[in-house]
């Protein structure tokens, strides 16, 4: 359908506004200029990060440079979770830009993992799409594609290659007719102020008498409390790329079209603002 | 006591579901109660939870001069390039120092430098045994630190890694250990990755099966990709029964 495949580049080309100020911490050689930038939802920060590093470089000492990290109202920001995700989960109902913390120096490495190369990126990407695959395919579509097509993937990530990308990616988005989809769906729900980081488990898009399971489904049986009761306020947002999609949305096509390029689809559950 | 959690069901394919590995988890347990050998459970939030142990590893030898090269480099699993990343902290800590004792020290080598200062000295370790769903296997995370409370880097644990095993993952990318984050404490742990692990458990099963023996999924499991990476799974594990367990049947599906 044409219209789902706009919803495929709509979730692509999703941009947040980002304004990144050096931590005033930080020993500079002269006074160090905010930096602006539009970061991809989709993708993850040191892949699209360079041009801080260097802005901000240029007004410090090497000496006084270590590995850069990400932190936002005090919380260190998880380079491996989509920007997006990030965002939705931290900052969804602040006013843009969104602003991040850039710091050089006491790397937090209780609370983040390292990143000193984007082969440490494309390594967990890939370690993403291959777990999707196999909740999706027992892991058959991913291991029946050659190294290449891999590398594919994630240069088309890299680049911002959408077609690249999806030329590839469509193959991981296929299932059997006769199935109704796929055999498990790749998904996360986060919860901000949780103890739990987020629930992942096994979740069918077809129950066993045939009926498409849907969002609201998922939540029911992962997260019945983000579910809001006939005559109650409304205490969650369910937010998916930053926006809200009906609960009655089926799971599989959410999977297909709402996935992020490592195929997950990553579900935020905020609070509701009181104002 | 051995265990027939794992009877038909799992003859044909190399892992298991939930209750199996909360199952076969139990008995270890059980075992390493008995033989001292300090496992215990962690519960998180419910049922949940998975199996816990640290142990005090001697911090490695120096490596020879030409193995020396080899080894910090595995940051990456699939950069085959040599090269020390950038921001990686500096592993001496140390100046090199001509009167030092060691005879062994090489400035231009860190990671010798490094080891020198602190032979004779212990890391560390902290394995847990998580299962992932995805894969319907078990799943090995450690981490490790120096006793003044220092994480260890990948370089270092790699170090601590026996050269012939050094060889077999680096040669595979997905068997190798990365970095990740704890899917339930959410701070960074060493990982072995998981999607190989039904490859190596099918034929041990199928094995087990045509035997007529019965096997503990998660502890056969770990007697492979234990020792990789210094936990040691005692032979006494594999005693068939212990005092006082009550023998089993095959569990019918």
């Amino acid at each position: 359908m044409a219209d789902d495949k706009d919803v495929l580049r709509d979730v692509w080309f999703g941009r947040i506004p980002t304004c990144f100020t050096l931590n005033p911490d930080e020993i500079t050689e002269r006074e160090a200029e905010p930096y602006y930038l539009l970061l991809p939802r989709v993708s993850y920060l040191p892949l699209v990060t360079d041009k801080v590093k260097k802005h901000f470089h240029k007004v410090m000492k090497a000496e006084d440079v270590e590995e850069m990290w990400f932190e936002y109202e005090g919380t260190p920001l998880k380079w491996h979770y989509p920007i997006g995700v990030l965002f939705d989960l931290h900052a969804s109902n602040t006013v843009l830009p969104w602003s991040i913390t850039v710091h050089f120096k006491s790397f937090p490495d209780r609370d983040l993992l390292h990143c000193p190369s984007n082969s440490i990126i494309e390594a967990h990407f890939m370690s993403s799409i291959k777990e999707a695959d196999a909740l999706k395919h027992k892991s058959q579509v991913v291991n029946d594609m050659q190294k290449k097509d891999h590398k594919q993937l994630w240069m088309g990530l890299q680049n911002d290659k959408f077609d690249q990308f999806w030329a590839m990616n469509r193959k991981l988005m296929e299932y059997p007719t006769e199935e109704g989809g796929f055999r498990y769906i790749p998904f996360r729900i986060y919860q901000a102020l949780s103890e739990r980081l987020f629930i992942q488990k096994l979740f069918r898009p077809v129950s066993p008498e045939g009926n498409t399971h849907t969002l609201g489904d998922l939540l029911k049986e992962m997260y019945p409390d983000a579910l809001t009761n006939d005559g109650e306020q409304k205490r969650y947002q369910v937010l998916i790329h930053g926006i809200e999609p009906l609960l009655e949305t089926p799971l599989q096509w959410l999977s297909e079209h709402l996935s992020h390029p490592d195929n997950f689809l990553h579900i935020c559950a905020i609070p509701v603002p009181t104002d | 006591m051995a265990t027939a959690t794992n009877g038909f069901k799992q003859k044909s394919c190399g892992v298991l579901d939930e209750e199996e590995f909360y199952k076969c988890c139990r008995l270890l347990l059980q075992q390493s109660e008995q033989l001292r050998d300090g496992w215990s459970w962690e519960a998180v939030q419910g049922s949940e939870g998975y199996l816990k142990k640290t142990a005090l590893r001697p911090v490695p030898a120096p490596q020879r001069e030409e193995e020396s090269g080899s080894h910090p480099q595995m940051h990456s699993t699939c950069n085959p390039s040599p090269q020390p990343p950038q921001e990686e902290q500096p592993v001496c800590v140390a100046s090199s120092d001509p009167s030092s004792s060691s005879d062994e020290l090489e400035d231009e080598d860190d990671n010798s430098c490094w080891v020198a200062e602190n032979i004779g000295l212990m890391f560390q370790f902290e394995y847990h045994i998580l299962y992932s769903c995805s894969y319907a296997v078990p799943v090995l995370y450690f981490r490790a630190f120096t006793l003044e409370g220092r994480s260890l880097t990948l370089g270092e644990v790699w170090s601590c890694v026996h050269p012939n095993f050094r060889i077999c993952l680096q040669s595979c990318p997905l068997n190798a250990i990365s970095q990740q984050e704890h899917p339930l404490l959410g701070q960074p742990f060493f990982v072995f990755h998981p999607c190989r692990t039904e490859d190596f458990m099918k034929p041990m099963l199928q094995a087990a099966q045509d035997q007529h023996r019965t096997v503990n999924y998660v502890l056969s499991w770990l007697s492979v990709v234990g020792p990789v990476v210094g936990l040691d799974v005692s032979l006494n594990y594999s005693l068939e029964r212990l005092p006082g367990a009550p023998p089993c049947s095959p569990r019918q599906h």
